[in-house]
């Protein structure tokens, strides 16, 4: 822009310099014709009046400069000439000047030379004798003036160029200036020009529009990706060819891969065939789903393809952990088929008794018996059945319990005062020691978290054998210690026997006549208290089961 | 062209995934198979290994196709090249996975020390089959160094297997059929575990283009 305004400067300027001096050229040269005329005019005039007044002797000794006289009779003889032999000079009367002096006493003629070169102007003037006195001045043409002036008009020229080459310069700078000035992030900071501020205005309202935009999609993206990366499950978004184009963290970290997936394929992430089927279904525009163990856990992958307008142009992977769901639900179906089976067991018993009974197959003082079978095995199904009524109340997350501050060593020694007889009869004997202990509990699950170990404890003990219960305080907490010098557990079944009906020793279990659900209870219990339950036990030793309770914080407080 | 040519390529080089994937796929089946001592396992091999044939003679007229029609040189031809050998070795995986399962309904309902050294050792081809797969997805040389050099623990138990089913017959000659399926059983898993070298090797070769201590293939 510089370079074209520079040039159309530059070139005005040499065209009016050259237009002006042209101009110029002619009306001087018209002017000075017009003088020399006039010169011309005077000088004929006198020498009309020396001629008249002296005759022929003006001429002697006649020498005029630049000026040439003739002195030309009426019929056209050269009388006398101040530059040639005028004896042989021709006839005079048709040249145009003399014929009009002739005729109106004064005449004017210019001719060209033969050269071009020089022009000559004539002014005749008649005399009263009829006789014409001519007078002749070469002047000469533009052409020769402008020869003759070529030096200064070069130098002129040259020195107004280079004027009018710095003035373009400067002035080409000076108006593209502003505009190399503008700052196009903030148009409307600087000094423009009037002209341009409509469109400066447009710019900046653009760019303001811009970057709302840009805000407004970083902020989507942002929420985008906040919900993505913290959601607990894996999303993977594909392109119709299985490219990754995005990947959260749950499933870079299923995958065991970082961001840097991004625009590799599914497959160098995982090969896994059941994986491979679920998208081969994507460019039919179905959408699958299948579970499938991954890392050792279970997942439930849904593949749905991403479609605008039947056109499908990608998928969504989602991953599902379902481990816990899937362990949940073998538990809900071991537990009920536990159940089943368990209340069947005493139901056969009781019915077997009963129809003995009905049809009188059962001798008189043996009836006695069959009573107290039919008592015992109802008493199981009870108990068997309130079990697992108060499972089902700790499952539930037991919202209706109350809290209180409980003191666990008296429920302690009350809840092992009940089991006394028990102990007898097996030949066990119990004894409780420790310090009041107060903690913040549901009265009735402290107690069935006492009963059922110290149950157990006696249980599966031996003849002479002891339990002993014990209760402290410790910094953070309160302990509940139950020692028994019983048949122990191995090892590997540590785990199990808390699970719902498991029993280390089946056929002995059925003997002393638990239901199989009292550490399940004792584990739930604990949790709802956040307690901790700690298991050592050697086989044949004995075993000692210990449950922690934390201070909640507003005992810490206090 | 050439974008097109790429797009060729990491065609061919998802089919190489998928069919190492399906390699995988039956060396654990058999693995499982074996330790588990399943047969239902075992069926589920034969049509697998259909599958991995159909596989190699899909990508091997795909690399030929490539050859011819792209005329690739350097390291596209390598590629190429390493494909086309790497699909041998994955499809002879597929075949030996196959005999293994064909002899293990001869060895179920039987626990000897032997048996448990073929588990080991199954585990270990497995994982090396595994193993040079991840080294051609992630074209990382040190996984493919790593099973070239595990290939000796695999032989290891090869020959304490050998050893000791010879000691085995010395002692119970009635034994001798079952040591000798055991004995074919081990030598699949050995026969495999050169494969998976193989491929390991082969992984080196697209990578570097060198081809060092290559055992030979059968």
């Amino acid at each position: 822009m510089t370079k074209r305004i520079f040039r159309s400067i530059f070139l005005v300027a040499i065209a009016v310099f050259l237009a002006s001096v042209v101009l110029f050229l002619g009306v001087l040269y018209d002017y000075f014709g017009n003088v020399q005329q006039r010169g011309l005019k005077t000088q004929t005039e006198l020498a009309a009046q020396g001629v008249q007044t002296v005759g022929a002797e003006y001429f002697e000794g006649l020498s005029p400069k630049g000026y040439r006289i003739s002195w030309i009779s009426a019929d056209g003889r050269v009388l006398y000439d101040s530059e040639a032999d005028f004896s042989e000079m021709e006839n005079h009367l048709e040249r145009e000047e003399i014929k009009e002096a002739l005729e109106s006493g004064y005449g004017e003629s210019s001719r060209y030379s033969v050269t071009l070169m020089e022009r000559t102007l004539y002014s005749a003037k008649r005399l009263t004798d009829g006789t014409v006195i001519r007078l002749s001045v070469a002047q000469s043409t533009l052409l020769t003036l402008l020869l003759g002036m070529t030096q200064p008009i070069v130098i002129i020229i040259v020195i107004a160029m280079g004027i009018s080459f710095w003035l373009a310069h400067r002035l080409s700078k000076n108006i593209t200036a502003p505009l190399n000035q503008l700052n196009l992030d903030d148009p409307l900071s600087g000094e423009g020009y009037d002209e341009l501020s409509p469109l400066l205005r447009r710019i900046d309202a653009q760019q303001r529009q811009i970057r709302q935009q840009e805000t407004e999609l970083e902020q989507k993206q942002e929420e985008f990706e906040a919900v993505t990366e913290n959601m607990a499950e894996g999303i993977i978004l594909l392109n119709t060819k299985g490219m990754i184009l995005g990947i959260n963290r749950s499933a870079e970290t299923l995958f065991g891969t970082t961001h840097a997936c991004i625009g590799k394929h599914i497959l160098s992430v995982n090969r896994s065939i059941e994986i491979s089927k679920l998208l081969s279904d994507i460019p039919k525009g179905v959408r699958s789903e299948k579970i499938i163990d991954l890392n050792g856990g279970r997942y439930q992958f849904a593949a749905s393809p991403v479609s605008e307008n039947g056109n499908i142009f990608g998928a969504v992977l989602l991953m599902l952990d379902v481990t816990e769901k899937e362990q949940a639900e073998q538990m809900r179906r071991e537990f009920t088929a536990n159940v089943s089976h368990e209340l069947k067991t005493p139901l056969h018993t009781i019915a077997g008794c009963a129809e003995l009974l009905e049809n009188g197959m059962v001798r008189p003082e043996d009836t006695q018996r069959f009573y107290a079978q039919i008592r015992g095995e109802a008493g199981r199904m009870i108990s068997l059945v309130e079990d697992i009524i108060r499972l089902s109340h700790l499952d539930e997350g037991a919202d209706d319990m109350k809290w209180e501050r409980v003191d666990l060593y008296a429920l302690a020694v009350q809840t092992v005062r009940s089991l006394f007889r028990e102990a007898e009869n097996a030949g066990v004997s119990v004894s409780v020691d420790g310090e009041t202990a107060a903690l913040d509990g549901v009265p009735q699950l402290l107690e069935s978290i006492v009963f059922n170990l110290t149950d157990n404890a006696i249980k599966y003990n031996r003849q002479g054998g002891a339990v002993k219960v014990s209760v402290g305080r410790f910094e953070g907490g309160v302990r509940l210690c139950v020692a028994d010098t019983g048949i122990g557990i191995p090892k590997e079944l540590c785990e199990r026997i808390f699970e719902r009906f498991y029993r280390v020793d089946k056929s002995r279990s059925k003997e002393l006549g638990g239901t199989g659900l009292g550490l399940s209870i004792v584990k739930h219990a604990a949790r709802l208290h956040d307690a901790k339950i700690e298991l050592q036990s050697a086989e044949g030793e004995g075993t000692t089961v210990t449950v922690i309770f934390p201070d909640s914080k507003e005992n810490i407080k206090s | 062209m050439r974008t097109r040519f790429d797009e060729q390529l990491n065609t061919l080089g998802q089919e190489l995934i998928k069919m190492g994937a399906l390699c995988e796929e039956v060396i654990s089946l058999a693995a499982s198979a074996l330790i588990q001592k399943d047969d239902a396992l075992a069926a589920k091999i034969a049509p697998l290994d259909h599958e991995i044939d159909e596989k190699e003679r899909q990508i091997e007229s795909m690399c030929l196709r490539l050859l011819l029609q792209q005329q690739p040189v350097a390291r596209d031809l390598r590629q190429i090249s390493a494909a086309l050998k790497m699909v041998t070795d994955m499809e002879r995986i597929g075949d030996q996975a196959e005999d293994v399962a064909e002899i293990l309904p001869f060895l179920n309902g039987r626990t000897l020390p032997e048996h448990i050294q073929i588990r080991e050792m199954a585990k270990e081809t497995s994982k090396m089959v595994t193993d040079s797969v991840d080294a051609y997805v992630k074209q990382d040389i040190s996984i493919a160094e790593a099973v070239i050099a595990s290939d000796d623990i695999v032989d290891d138990y090869f020959v304490d297997i050998k050893s000791s089913l010879i000691s085995l017959i010395a002692q119970n000659p009635t034994e001798g059929e079952y040591a000798l399926d055991l004995l074919m059983v081990a030598k699949y898993f050995e026969r495999i575990g050169d494969h998976a070298t193989n491929i390991a090797g082969w992984v080196l070769f697209s990578v570097t283009g060198e081809k060092k201590g290559q055992p030979p293939a059968d």
